[in-house]
């Protein structure tokens, strides 16, 4: 290992303090450059695709209602099994959805449930700010979920088609993914039409097309 | 009569000093926050300008809690000595020709004893508050203060031998009002130590060991609260007005300026006030703080030494000038 050493001063420079004359004048240089905070309240901070915040359930725009099937798969994979639900089951053994609550307080966050979701029914939306003083209000349960759903449409701007690119379970096939997990998500998610789960830099961009292939396969 | 109007001379006085006090509060916090990239207070009123005002009045109305093993009377009167001593040095400063409380003869005298018994403030609190760490900020401040109090002293005597008095007026008057003729040229050694022992007479980065927050919580102030801790803020924020409007008075011409403001003599007087403390605020965002052995190394092993070598010149050079 290289040790790098500061330069020894001379006679001069220990005299006029040169180093505390240097970090002066780096502060009084910054004191005339523009703040880089943001002013929170005032000025919101900007949205990124793959934003996990507040959980929604989509609300279908043909049955306004919940795409959920009751698969379990959301509930199985939550590492901090905060996704409670519960189903009956009509004469057609078809699961109809009785129950769905997720209790925020014990969620981390990870966004495995909108993964692994089949139909792509559980979103995170772009809403952050709803914390409040009891824990009724962040205990969600379908309805409230929906209801979510709905104010994010309604607060964004946003239309229904709204995809949360954490919805596509990164590295698979477009073949083989369930037709309801076919969304479109941001050309800059993608190389060569295969979501790659984080923005793609333009480096990675002028790669090979066989790497991202033979990854794919093997 | 005469007794009246020093009275509202006084009061004007202290209302116009604790309202720039208040703002120097202010002054500091948006120059630290510029310099540190980021905005400072900008809540309360536009850019934040009532601030100080707003934290007036929370400190006002905030609970005064007493520590139970505290030793009480010491402990309450400690922050008024502190402030007290620091609002009387106030009395001598002239901030124009003929704008002073008290033209007294002995005024730097005054000044110096002023500013070392309010150190007595800092070791009661520290003593009082029967906590480990007000104790240790309070012995911290008893040996900063021995050791600065001297080349503060003696960083002064070279401006004394110059104008041949004590009292401040005349040291303003023998300056005259010319760029050249001011004591900073001459004085340039004394200046220099005089710059360094007065950051560190009032506590102020980087020699603020008394309260240094990343070691001792607070220093000498963490068991106070409300009121009687913005007492202690006060008496830091005026000791740095006392002491910078020493620096401006013995060094840098007082009121004198380029021209005359009509109406308004202590205009100059003001300005180069605020650049010193402009000064203090910048040091204290880019300095870390000193360790305490290179604290007494650097006040006994140079500033001393630095400081007897500028009376040694100032003599020689009297002596030869006549």
């Amino acid at each position: 290992m290289k040790v790098q050493y500061k330069p020894k001063r001379n006679l001069l420079e220990t005299i006029f303090q040169v180093e505390i004359l240097q970090g002066m004048a780096l502060t009084l240089r910054k004191l005339f450059s523009p703040a880089i905070t943001r002013q929170y309240p005032q000025e919101k901070p900007p949205m990124y695709p793959g934003f996990r915040g507040q959980h929604a359930l989509v609300r279908d725009s043909v049955s306004k209602e919940s795409k959920c099937v009751a698969c379990m798969r959301c509930a199985t994979v939550c590492p901090s099994r905060c996704i409670q639900i519960g189903y009956d089951e009509d004469e057609t053994h078809k699961r109809v959805v009785n129950r769905y609550t997720i209790e925020v307080l014990r969620c981390v966050f990870c966004g495995y449930c909108v993964e692994v979701c089949p139909v792509g029914a559980i979103t995170m939306t772009e809403l952050f700010e709803y914390a409040t003083y009891d824990r009724q209000t962040v205990f969600f349960d379908k309805e409230a979920l929906l209801d979510n759903w709905d104010s994010f449409i309604l607060k964004t701007g946003k239309d229904a088609t709204y995809v949360n690119p954490l919805m596509r379970p990164r590295g698979v096939l477009e073949s083989s993914l369930p037709s309801a997990k076919r969304l479109t998500v941001p050309d800059d998610w993608t190389i060569e039409g295969q979501y790659v789960g984080t923005k793609v830099k333009p480096s990675t961009m002028n790669l090979p097309s066989t790497t991202h292939a033979e990854a794919e396969n093997g | 009569m005469q007794i009246l109007t020093i009275i509202l001379q006084i009061a004007i006085l202290l209302v116009i000093v604790l309202l720039h006090v208040a703002y120097a509060t202010y002054f500091e916090r948006k120059i630290i926050g510029h310099m540190q990239v980021r905005m400072g207070p900008m809540l309360v009123g536009y850019h934040g300008l009532l601030q100080p005002i707003a934290d007036g009045i929370k400190s006002f109305f905030k609970e005064d809690v007493i520590p139970a093993q505290a030793d009480k009377p010491l402990f309450l009167f400690a922050p008024v000595i502190c402030l007290v001593t620091m609002l009387t040095s106030l009395a001598v400063i002239p901030f124009a020709k003929g704008w002073v409380l008290a033209d007294i003869n002995i005024g730097l005298l005054f000044i110096f004893a002023m500013s070392s018994l309010a150190s007595y403030g800092v070791i009661l609190a520290g003593w009082a508050s029967n906590s480990k760490y007000t104790f240790l900020g309070g012995l911290r401040s008893m040996a900063q203060v021995i050791s600065y109090e001297i080349p503060l002293g003696l960083s002064l005597v070279g401006v004394m031998m110059l104008s041949g008095s004590l009292n401040l007026t005349t040291i303003v008057t023998s300056q005259g009002n010319s760029f050249s003729s001011m004591y900073l040229f001459p004085q340039i050694i004394g200046f220099f130590v005089f710059f360094i022992a007065m950051l560190a007479e009032t506590n102020r980065v980087p020699f603020d060991l008394p309260e240094a927050e990343t070691e001792l919580v607070s220093g000498y102030i963490t068991e106070y609260s409300g009121m009687r801790y913005a007492l202690f803020f006060m008496a830091e924020y005026i000791g740095m007005m006392v002491m910078a409007s020493i620096g401006t008075i013995c060094f840098l011409g007082g009121w004198n300026g380029p021209f005359e403001i009509p109406f308004f003599p202590p205009f100059w007087f003001i300005l180069k006030v605020y650049g010193f403390i402009f000064f203090f605020i910048w040091i204290r965002a880019t300095l870390p703080r000193y360790r305490y052995d290179q604290l007494m190394e650097l006040g006994w092993k140079l500033l001393i030494p630095l400081a007897l070598l500028n009376i040694l010149l100032t003599g020689l050079f009297k002596i030869l000038v006549h």
